[in-house]
C-alpha cells in the first residue's frame, strides 16, 4: 500500500526525538499565545522565523505548525469562555459555545472542542495521505467563476446562521456585504467609501470588526445588565466533562464537520474560512430540533469546531502545492520554506516526500499533544469564569485592544474596534445576530471580485457561469437552498422551528 | 510582547558584561526596522536575514516591525517621522519606494523625496514573462505576439493589482507588441498570480522568477523572457526580453533600505557598511542565490541616493507613458 509507505515514512520523520521536542515547543507555545488574546500567532512566528534559517526545512516547519494549531485551540478558548473570537474559523464557536458557558457547561464546551479538533485531525491526516493527489487536482479546477458559484452558495447558507427573523438575517448578510466593499477597488484600484482615510484604503480589518461586535459587544451588554444575572453565570458551573447525552448528541456533528472540512478546506484561499461556517449551517439544518441552536446547542460547537481543524489540515494541500496560503500563519510558513529555496509546487510531494509526510505526520502528533495538554487545563480556564466580572472586562478589554494593535502596529484599528463595540452592542439590543454580518463581510468581496473577473474572462458573457460544470452545480445548489429558505409552505414551518419561544 | 522583547533583548548586553562599553557609540540600543507588508512576503524576510547579520557585525538587535497599508504609505510615514537617530530604518521595495511616492503623492502627509533618504540598494529580483500551459501554447514571445494579434480582447493577463509593476510592465509590453490584451488584477500577489495561470483564468504574466520555479518544473508555466540584465544560468534557454526584441521593457525589482532624511551621515556611514559586510557573508548569498536573487548593494551613499533619484525619474516617465486612472 503506498499511502502506508507515506504514512511510515512520514512518521519516521515526525518521530525523531528533535522534531518531536520542536512540535511540543510549538504546541505549547501555540496554547499559550492563542489564549492570552494580546499576543497573536502571527507576531509569534514572525518572531521565531530567523530561529528556522538555522533548523532543518522540516523541523522549522513542524514548530510552526504546532503554533498554528495551539493557537487555533487557544482562539476557541477564548471564543466559548469571554465570547472573543481571534480568528475567522472561532466565529461560530462564540455562537453556541459562549451559550453553553453561560448555562455553566464551559467545561463541556471546551472538552468538546478539544476532542472534536483531535478526531477531525486524525481523519484528516488519513484523507491527506489516501486523496492527496486528487484533492490537489480539485482546487486546480476552480477558477473565478466557480468561486462566484461557490460564494453564492455561501452567502444564501449565511442566513440559515441566524435563530431570529429571517428579515433581520439578511438585512445582516447586506450589512457585512457593505462594509466588506470598504477600501480599494480590485478590478480599478479606485476608493470606494475611504472618505479620504488612507488607512481605509485596505478596508476594514476582520479583527477590529469581529472583536469589537462579537467581544465589545457583550462586554458592554453584560455591564448594563443587573449584577446579579451576570454573577449567576459565573457561579453555575457544573461537571467538566461530557455527559453521556451530550456526547451522544456531538459525536456525529463532529463526523459530519470533519467531512466538510476536509473538502472544503482543499480549496485555495476561501475554502478553509467557510468550513466552520459550513459546518455550523450543516448541524442546524440536520437538527431535529434546531430552536435549540445560539442557546448553548453542544452540536454546535462539535460541528464547526471539527470542520474547522479537518479544514485547516487539508488547507496544506494548496498551500504545499500551489503556494496558497489559507492565512497569515501559512503565509509565514511559506516564507520559511523559500527561506531554504523549497518552492511550494506540485511536486513537492514526490520531490519532498520526507517533508511533506514528515509534516503530515506531525500535525496528528501536534494534534496528540494538543489534547494532552489542553484537557488537563480545562479545569484552570473555567476557574477564570469565576474572577468577578467588574475585573474580567478590564482585562478582556485591555486584551483586545494589544490584540488588535498588534495585527497590524495600527492605533486605527484600536479606534475602530471601539466602535465597533457599540454597534455590537445595539445589534444585541436590536436582537440582531452578528454570524450572518460577518459571513457577509467575509464573502461578499471575494463574491463581487470574483463575479467582476468571471465577467472579464469571459468578455462580457454571463453564460460562462452555466458553461462550467462545476460552477452550474454549485449555482444549482443554490438555488435549491434559496428555494428551502424561501417557499412560502416550508418557510412557515421555518418560521416554526427557527423564531425563539 | 515585542516591547517586552525589546526590553529583554537590550538587557542581554549588560548581562552578559562589556559589549554596552559605549553607550554614545551608534548603536547603543535595538534598532526598528520598518517593513511596510505582513510578516512573510519577500521584502520582510529580506529584512529578517539581513538584521540576524547586522546583528552580529554590529551588536545590537535588527528589530522587523511590520506596518502594511495603503500601498507602503503608513509605513514610509510612520519611518520619516520617526526621530532622524539611526534607531528606526525602512526596507522598502519598487513598489512601495518607487512607484507609491510617484502614483500616490497626494495621499502622503509627508514630502517623500525631501522627508526620505536612501541608504543603500539591497537586492535585485528578475522576473519571467510566464505563460501558461493550460489550454494556451505559444514557446517564445513572438508566438505570443502572433496569438494576442491574431485574438484582440482574448489573452488574458494576471497582475498583483492595479498599478502593480507587473501591470505597468505588461501594459507597456503589450503596447511595445502592438497588441491589446485583458488585465485581470489579482490583489493576493505572486501566489494567486501563479493560480491564476494554472486554472487558465490568465495566460500571461510578469512573474518573479523564483515563485514560479516549481511550477515551471511541474510542466505548468512557461517562461518566454527574462526581465534581467542576462540570461539566468538556471534557465540559459530563455532568452532576456531585450533579446527578444523588446528592450527598456521590464522593471527590475529591488529592494532597498531607507532612512529618515535627517539621520546623521556618520551614523548612515555606520549602517551602510554594515549591510555591506552582510550582504558578504556567504550563507546570507546562499540564501538568496537560493531564490535566484542576486544581492546588490549601492556603492555608496551617494551612489545610493542617485541611483534612487533614477529610479524616481523613470516611474514617473512611465506612468505618464501608461495613465492608469486611480479615481479618489
Amino acid at each position: 500500500m503506498d499511502f502506508l509507505a507515506n504514512l511510515g515514512l512520514g512518521f519516521g520523520v515526525a518521530l525523531t526525538p528533535a522534531n518531536l521536542g520542536f512540535a511540543l515547543i510549538g504546541c505549547l507555545v501555540g496554547t499559550l499565545v492563542g489564549v492570552l488574546p494580546g499576543i497573536g500567532p502571527v507576531a509569534t512566528v514572525a518572531m521565531l522565523l530567523p530561529l528556522t534559517f538555522h533548523l532543518e526545512p522540516v523541523s522549522g516547519l513542524i514548530m510552526l505548525a504546532g503554533i498554528f494549531y495551539g493557537a487555533q485551540y487557544g482562539g476557541s478558548t477564548t471564543a466559548i469562555l469571554v465570547n472573543m473570537p481571534g480568528e475567522t474559523s472561532s466565529v461560530v464557536t462564540c455562537i453556541d459555545g459562549h451559550q453553553m458557558a453561560r448555562n455553566g457547561r464551559a467545561g463541556a464546551a471546551l472538552t468538546v472542542a478539544a476532542l472534536g479538533s483531535f478526531f477531525a485531525g486524525t481523519v484528516a491526516t488519513l484523507m491527506i495521505a489516501l486523496f492527496s493527489p486528487p484533492l490537489a487536482l480539485v482546487g486546480q479546477s476552480f477558477g473565478a467563476p466557480e468561486y462566484f458559484s461557490l460564494m453564492a452558495v455561501g452567502l444564501i447558507a449565511a442566513v440559515v446562521l441566524a435563530h431570529g427573523s429571517i428579515v433581520k438575517a439578511v438585512a445582516m448578510v447586506l450589512l457585512g456585504l457593505l462594509l466588506g466593499l470598504v477600501g480599494t477597488d480590485g478590478q480599478t484600484g479606485g476608493q470606494r467609501f475611504t472618505f479620504g482615510v488612507t488607512i481605509l484604503s485596505d478596508g476594514i480589518g476582520f479583527v477590529p470588526l469581529a472583536i469589537g461586535i462579537f467581544g465589545l459587544g457583550e462586554v458592554i451588554a453584560n455591564l448594563v445588565a443587573p449584577q446579579q444575572r451576570r454573577e449567576l453565570v459565573s457561579s453555575r458551573i457544573s461537571n467538566l466533562w461530557l455527559t453521556k447525552e451530550e456526547f451522544r448528541q456531538a459525536w456525529p456533528a463532529s463526523v459530519r464537520g470533519t467531512l466538510i472540512g476536509s473538502v472544503l478546506g482543499v480549496l485555495p484561499g476561501g475554502g478553509a474560512t467557510l468550513s466552520a461556517f459550513a459546518g455550523y449551517v450543516l448541524e442546524k439544518k440536520v437538527a431535529r430540533d434546531p430552536s435549540r441552536f445560539g442557546k448553548g446547542a453542544i452540536e454546535g460547537v462539535a460541528g464547526p469546531e471539527s470542520a474547522n481543524n479537518a479544514g485547516a489540515q487539508t488547507s496544506f494541500i494548496p498551500m504545499l502545492t500551489l503556494g496558497i496560503p489559507g492565512n497569515a500563519v501559512m503565509a509565514l510558513m511559506i516564507g520559511a520554506l523559500t527561506i531554504h529555496g523549497i518552492q511550494p509546487g506540485p511536486q513537492v510531494m514526490t520531490e519532498r516526500p520526507a517533508l511533506f509526510w514528515g509534516m503530515i505526520a506531525s500535525m496528528w502528533i501536534g494534534n496528540v499533544m494538543l489534547l494532552v495538554i489542553n484537557l488537563p487545563m480545562i479545569g484552570l480556564w473555567v476557574q477564570l469564569l469565576k474572577v468577578p466580572y467588574r475585573q474580567l472586562y478590564l482585562a478582556i478589554l485591555l486584551f483586545s485592544a494589544i490584540g488588535v494593535y498588534t495585527v497590524n502596529n495600527n492605533t486605527f484599528e484600536v479606534i475602530l474596534t471601539a466602535l465597533f463595540g457599540i454597534v455590537g452592542y445595539i445589534f444585541i439590543r436590536l436582537e440582531c445576530e452578528p454570524a450572518p454580518l460577518l459571513l457577509g463581510f467575509i464573502l461578499g468581496p471575494l463574491m463581487e471580485e470574483n463575479l467582476r473577473r468571471a465577467m472579464r474572462i469571459s468578455g462580457g458573457d454571463p453564460m460562462i457561469f452555466l458553461n462550467r460544470p462545476i460552477s452550474l452545480g454549485l449555482l444549482i445548489a443554490a438555488a435549491l437552498l434559496l428555494l428551502v429558505v424561501a417557499l412560502p409552505a416550508i418557510r412557515g414551518k421555518r418560521e416554526e422551528v427557527f423564531q425563539e419561544k | 510582547m515585542k516591547r517586552l522583547m525589546l526590553v529583554w533583548l537590550s538587557a542581554l548586553p549588560l548581562v552578559f558584561g562589556g559589549v554596552a562599553a559605549a553607550q554614545d557609540k551608534y548603536p547603543s540600543k535595538p534598532v526598528k526596522i520598518v517593513v511596510p507588508y505582513a510578516p512573510g512576503g519577500a521584502t520582510d524576510i529580506t529584512a529578517r536575514i539581513f538584521g540576524e547579520h547586522m546583528k552580529n557585525s554590529l551588536g545590537q538587535p535588527f528589530v522587523v516591525e511590520n506596518k502594511p497599508g495603503a500601498f507602503g504609505i503608513l509605513g514610509i510615514e510612520e519611518m520619516a517621522r520617526a526621530k532622524p537617530d539611526g534607531y528606526t530604518l525602512f526596507i522598502g521595495n519598487v513598489s512601495t519606494n518607487a512607484i507609491t511616492p510617484i502614483l500616490f503623492q497626494k495621499k502622503f502627509n509627508i514630502n517623500f523625496e525631501r522627508d526620505v533618504v536612501s541608504v543603500t540598494r539591497m537586492a535585485i529580483y528578475p522576473s519571467f514573462i510566464i505563460t501558461t500551459t493550460t489550454g494556451f501554447d505559444v514557446k517564445n514571445v513572438k508566438e505570443l505576439q502572433e496569438q494576442a494579434k491574431k485574438n484582440p480582447g482574448k489573452v488574458r493577463y494576471t497582475s498583483a493589482g492595479v498599478g502593480s509593476f507587473p501591470h505597468f510592465d505588461m501594459e507597456v509590453f503589450s503596447r511595445r507588441m502592438g497588441t491589446d490584451m485583458v488585465h485581470i488584477p489579482n490583489k493576493t500577489g505572486a501566489a494567486g498570480m501563479i493560480n491564476d495561470l494554472v486554472v487558465g483564468d490568465a495566460q500571461v504574466a510578469v512573474l518573479n522568477s523564483a515563485s514560479s520555479a516549481a511550477m515551471i518544473k511541474a510542466g505548468k508555466l512557461r517562461p518566454i523572457a527574462v526581465i534581467a540584465e542576462q540570461r539566468l544560468k538556471e534557465y540559459p534557454d530563455v532568452p532576456t526580453l531585450a533579446e527578444a526584441g523588446f528592450p527598456n521593457v521590464g522593471t527590475l525589482h529591488w529592494q532597498s533600505m531607507f532612512a529618515p532624511a535627517q539621520t546623521p551621515k556618520p551614523v548612515l556611514e555606520t549602517i551602510f557598511k554594515a549591510v555591506q559586510d552582510a550582504a558578504k557573508v556567504p550563507a546570507l548569498q546562499e540564501a538568496f542565490a537560493k531564490q535566484l536573487v542576486s544581492v546588490r548593494p549601492s556603492d555608496s551613499l551617494a551612489d545610493a541616493a542617485s541611483w534612487h533619484k533614477n529610479e524616481l525619474n523613470t516611474w514617473r516617465k512611465t506612468t505618464s507613458e501608461v495613465k492608469i486612472d486611480l479615481t479618489d
